[in-house]
């Protein structure tokens, strides 16, 4: 089970006012297009469109229709899970990508980012996202959400947390939020939302930004049942592989090397009209190519 | 030494073996900076972006270098495949056989009759070959997957496993490779000037190394200079 804090997001209460993704570029000074219909056209409130190299925060809309009158209107929140399990980690080559101790949220140490682009391939949310991605990948440098450990470590609530007026987001001690989302899970079943969850509990070991989901699992677009991918474990294997196998590699030779100390052998000559293989020292011949017998 | 000679390799060949000998250590010094954490930690930020960057430039050259090599003499890599796809011989299979023995006891263990590229060459030459171009087209995929055509994180993670994954086996058969073809295993001594000297193998080593092909080209006379 996880420990630390969490973020809460319920999606029953969210109001889609987006003040949350506002806060978050604030408090981050994460730029926003500003020219004119710089936005693709999507057909949908949601804006933009996913998360990108700008914005690590983005409420989503999904539109169903009822049966009868009406649609479900779902509100949800795409940005970084904080997963305990997190394959983001996992990959991270430059110690970028670390766990706080203290909260148990996924952070970002953009010193020490490398442009590898592992994170963005291994997390099952496809969240982390690069700015400076080119041709080369010189400028390439990891853009996610870092859980604002910043202002946690000060007392304060992550920024989308402290902007959200309808008490959508909420943020404390990981067990805290975990009883107040399978509380208000069960207060919309009883209203009539069979299809109300909690989901986080127990995706990639407990994350840190647990929800309250109104509707189905696929209207907010969340993966089921999130996992690391098994390459990403066996790989983690390869580097004591690498470890272990060269010094066996090199303690082979080693060994064939010594063995191999005071080697020495006769100069041949080869008679090529006689097919005799000579050696040049003594004259005696070594061996005869019997080419009638079909020796080569 | 005075003697006989056979010539093994052209220039064109040397060439290209060294600039794929300088890329190889490149791309795995280079490499080991992503790989292994490390290394990536006790390096400065801008100096493993160096590197990453490097990693690229020199796998350009890595894969261009055999390719023009080949365009420039479609012949001669003609020729060269020619000589791994070749049926078994009973003496290929005893080479194979003996092989871990030769390598512990060089001494008591004597290996047969060879030709131009030996069974356990083809193996391990094919190994590297097979590596090379699988580490070639998953670092293709790497680069231009997560700058240019923004690939799925599937691909970008299987892509990532086989790199991995052939680097591992190319350190066996590249180390394995450089150990024999140095000269640094007693029986193979002198090998090295094979490709970094004048292409030019000894009578007697080239008897003792490849016997049915030096008795060949012994006969025929096309290839050997006399010193």
């Amino acid at each position: 089970m996880a420990q630390g804090k969490a973020i809460l997001y319920d999606s029953s209460k969210c109001s889609s006012c987006k003040g949350c993704q506002v806060a978050c570029k604030t408090w981050n000074n994460l730029a926003s297009p500003i020219e004119k219909n710089a936005q693709p056209w999507t057909g949908s409130y949601q804006c933009p469109p996913d998360l990108d190299t700008h914005t690590r925060l983005v409420i989503t809309f999904d539109e169903k229709p009822r049966e009868k009158y009406g649609v479900d209107w779902a509100f949800g929140r795409r940005s970084c899970m904080h997963c305990t399990n997190a394959a983001c980690v996992m990959v991270c080559p430059s110690g970028c990508l670390f766990h706080d101790e203290e909260t148990g949220m996924v952070s970002i140490d953009n010193e020490k980012c490398i442009g590898c682009q592992y994170c963005h391939s291994a997390c099952p949310f496809d969240v982390p996202r690069h700015q400076g991605v080119s041709f080369m990948g010189t400028e390439a440098i990891i853009n996610k959400c870092t859980g604002c450990i910043d202002r946690i470590k000060n007392g304060r609530s992550p920024a989308c947390v402290s902007t959200c007026q309808s008490n959508a987001l909420q943020f404390g001690e990981w067990s805290d939020m975990l009883a107040k989302a399978k509380e208000r899970a069960e207060v919309l079943k009883a209203k009539g939302f069979d299809a109300a969850q909690v989901y986080g509990e127990e995706q990639m070991g407990g994350t840190h930004v647990i929800y309250v989901l109104k509707y189905p699992l696929e209207q907010y677009k969340l993966p089921e049942n999130p996992q690391v991918s098994p390459l990403i474990g066996a790989m983690n294997w390869f580097k004591p592989i690498l470890g272990v196998g060269s010094v066996a590699l090199l303690g082979g030779l080693g060994i064939s090397f010594l063995r191999g100390v005071g080697y020495k052998r006769d100069e041949m000559h080869y008679d090529e009209l006689k097919h005799d293989i000579v050696d040049l020292d003594t004259g005696e011949v070594i061996r005869h190519i019997d080419k009638e017998a079909g020796e080569r | 030494m005075p003697g006989r000679y056979i010539k093994r390799h052209s220039l064109q060949t040397r060439l290209t073996h060294g600039i794929v000998v300088f890329s190889v250590i490149w791309l795995a010094i280079s490499g080991l900076f992503v790989f292994v954490p490390y290394f990536t930690q006790i390096g400065s930020g801008e100096f493993v972006r160096f590197m990453r960057v490097s990693h690229r430039v020199v796998g350009v050259i890595f894969i261009l270098v055999p390719i023009v090599s080949a365009l420039l003499a479609p012949g001669g890599f003609k020729a060269f495949l020619k000589k791994y796809f070749v049926k078994w011989t009973p003496e290929d299979k005893e080479f194979m056989k003996k092989f871990i023995p030769y390598m512990l006891s060089p001494k008591k263990v004597h290996m047969p009759d060879q030709d131009e590229v030996k069974s356990g060459q083809r193996v391990a030459d094919g190994a590297i070959i097979v590596g090379g171009i699988m580490m070639a087209v998953s670092g293709l995929a790497l680069w231009l997957g997560g700058s240019v055509f923004h690939a799925s994180a599937e691909v970008l993670v299987v892509m990532r496993f086989v790199h991995d994954l052939f680097f591992l086996v190319l350190v066996v058969f590249v180390v394995a490779h450089a150990y024999l073809g140095a000269g640094i295993f007693q029986p193979y001594h002198g090998m090295r000037k094979l490709m970094f000297g004048d292409g030019l193998v000894r009578e007697s080593d080239a008897l003792y190394h490849w016997g049915f092909w030096a008795r060949e080209e012994l006969e025929e006379g096309d290839n050997i200079v006399e010193r």
